[in-house]
């Protein structure tokens, strides 16, 4: 597996991947012991982890990228109360753009996934809003224009 | 083996199933699925190369990322609001389709919803162990559980924007303006978006779209 720079998670995503990596480890144990595993009777769990009980392999796959995760994140905290007014990591933004309303949430790579609104601050335009504020003005540019203006800005 | 040579009877079919994307826009003959596949297929093993990642699990899922869609075709994010007459759907198409939290996580659940049912329909009589292996390959690019299906659905639609600049050249449409917005707020990777940059200058040299 290729090694990945630093994650940036948020508290929601650092929870769903700790709570995938307990779900998953706790399923490896009784797959080695040959036992149903007690944690799906009890769980309202993701029904996509069953793939993982059909397969072994592809198990041990997620299990060693959740745990190089685990090993390698940074929380996204909520910046102190003088930059609240600024795009950060981890910020709900709602913007005004070509006349439309749009609201983005500022998020690491990792969990990135824009057709949920969830934008990477490596993205030109996640990058562009780091350390703007409410009322500015910002235009990603080449080869057409575009400009975000930010209208508000809030941290969970 | 009929029902091996039954499901490469069926996949054979995303040969002439033309893309949807380009059918709203009216492009003439339109690419298939298979031939994105193809292209979106080398890229991904050639950009691959150079971030070092697992180039056989890259290219697997890129030869099944979409083979789903023989039975869920094919879908885009203007389906859910299109409307009936040219005009206002030439309209539609300048822009970007912009929706709430809970209206994008709806259109979300539904897409894999029924792409995984017809997944699993498409799948099910093959034998057990290449059956299990193609679902998790398509969870992992829809998912993005490694770096290599995280790599892919960027890829994915890297072939998208390279195809809709080759139309724009050729027929000045798909309207570009909605293609760069939703670019510039997709895609991260540093390698992907140098090749965005080297396809800017290829494609608008003598020319800049203006919408």
């Amino acid at each position: 597996m290729a090694s990945e720079k630093k994650y940036y998670l948020t508290k929601e995503g650092l929870k769903e991947l700790k709570k995938e990596h307990e779900v998953l480890k706790s399923l490896r144990v009784s797959k080695t012991k040959g036992e149903a595993p007690k944690i799906w009777e009890s769980e309202d769990l993701n029904p996509e982890y069953l793939s993982f009980q059909e397969d072994l392999d592809f198990l041990e796959t997620r299990l060693a990228e959740l745990e190089n995760i685990l090993e390698n994140f940074s929380l996204i905290k909520k910046p102190v109360k003088n930059n609240l007014n600024k795009v950060n990591l981890g910020a709900v933004i709602a913007v005004e753009v070509g006349g439309q309303k749009e609201e983005f949430t500022l998020v690491g790579t990792l969990e990135a996934n824009p057709v949920l609104g969830k934008i990477s601050d490596e993205s030109p335009v996640g990058h562009a809003l780091l350390g703007h504020k409410i009322g500015d003005e910002v235009t990603v540019s080449s080869p057409i224009k575009t400009t975000y203006k930010i209208k508000k800005i809030k941290y969970n | 083996m009929k029902e091996v040579v039954n499901f490469f009877h069926e996949i054979g079919k995303l040969k002439r199933k033309p893309r949807r994307g380009w059918v709203i826009n009216d492009i003439k003959n339109p690419e298939s699925i298979a031939e994105h596949t193809f292209r979106a297929a080398v890229m991904a093993w050639v950009l691959g190369k150079r971030k070092k990642l697992d180039i056989e699990k890259v290219l697997k899922i890129a030869l099944i990322h979409d083979i789903c869609e023989v039975y869920a075709g094919d879908t885009t994010p203007y389906d859910s609001i299109l409307p009936r007459t040219k005009k206002k759907r030439a309209e539609l198409l300048k822009t970007w389709p912009r929706f709430s939290n809970s209206e994008r996580k709806r259109l979300a659940q539904e897409k894999h919803k029924r792409e995984k049912k017809a997944l699993e329909k498409l799948l099910s009589k093959l034998p057990h162990d290449i059956k299990k292996e193609i679902k998790n390959l398509w969870l992992d690019y829809e998912r993005g559980l490694t770096a290599e299906g995280r790599f892919f659905r960027q890829m994915d639609r890297l072939e998208d924007f390279l195809q809709s600049m080759e139309y724009w050249q050729k027929y000045k449409k798909p309207p570009q303006g909605p293609w760069w917005l939703w670019a510039r707020e997709h895609f991260y990777d540093p390698l992907l978006l140098e090749i965005i940059g080297e396809m800017d200058r290829k494609f608008h040299k003598d020319k800049k779209p203006r919408v």
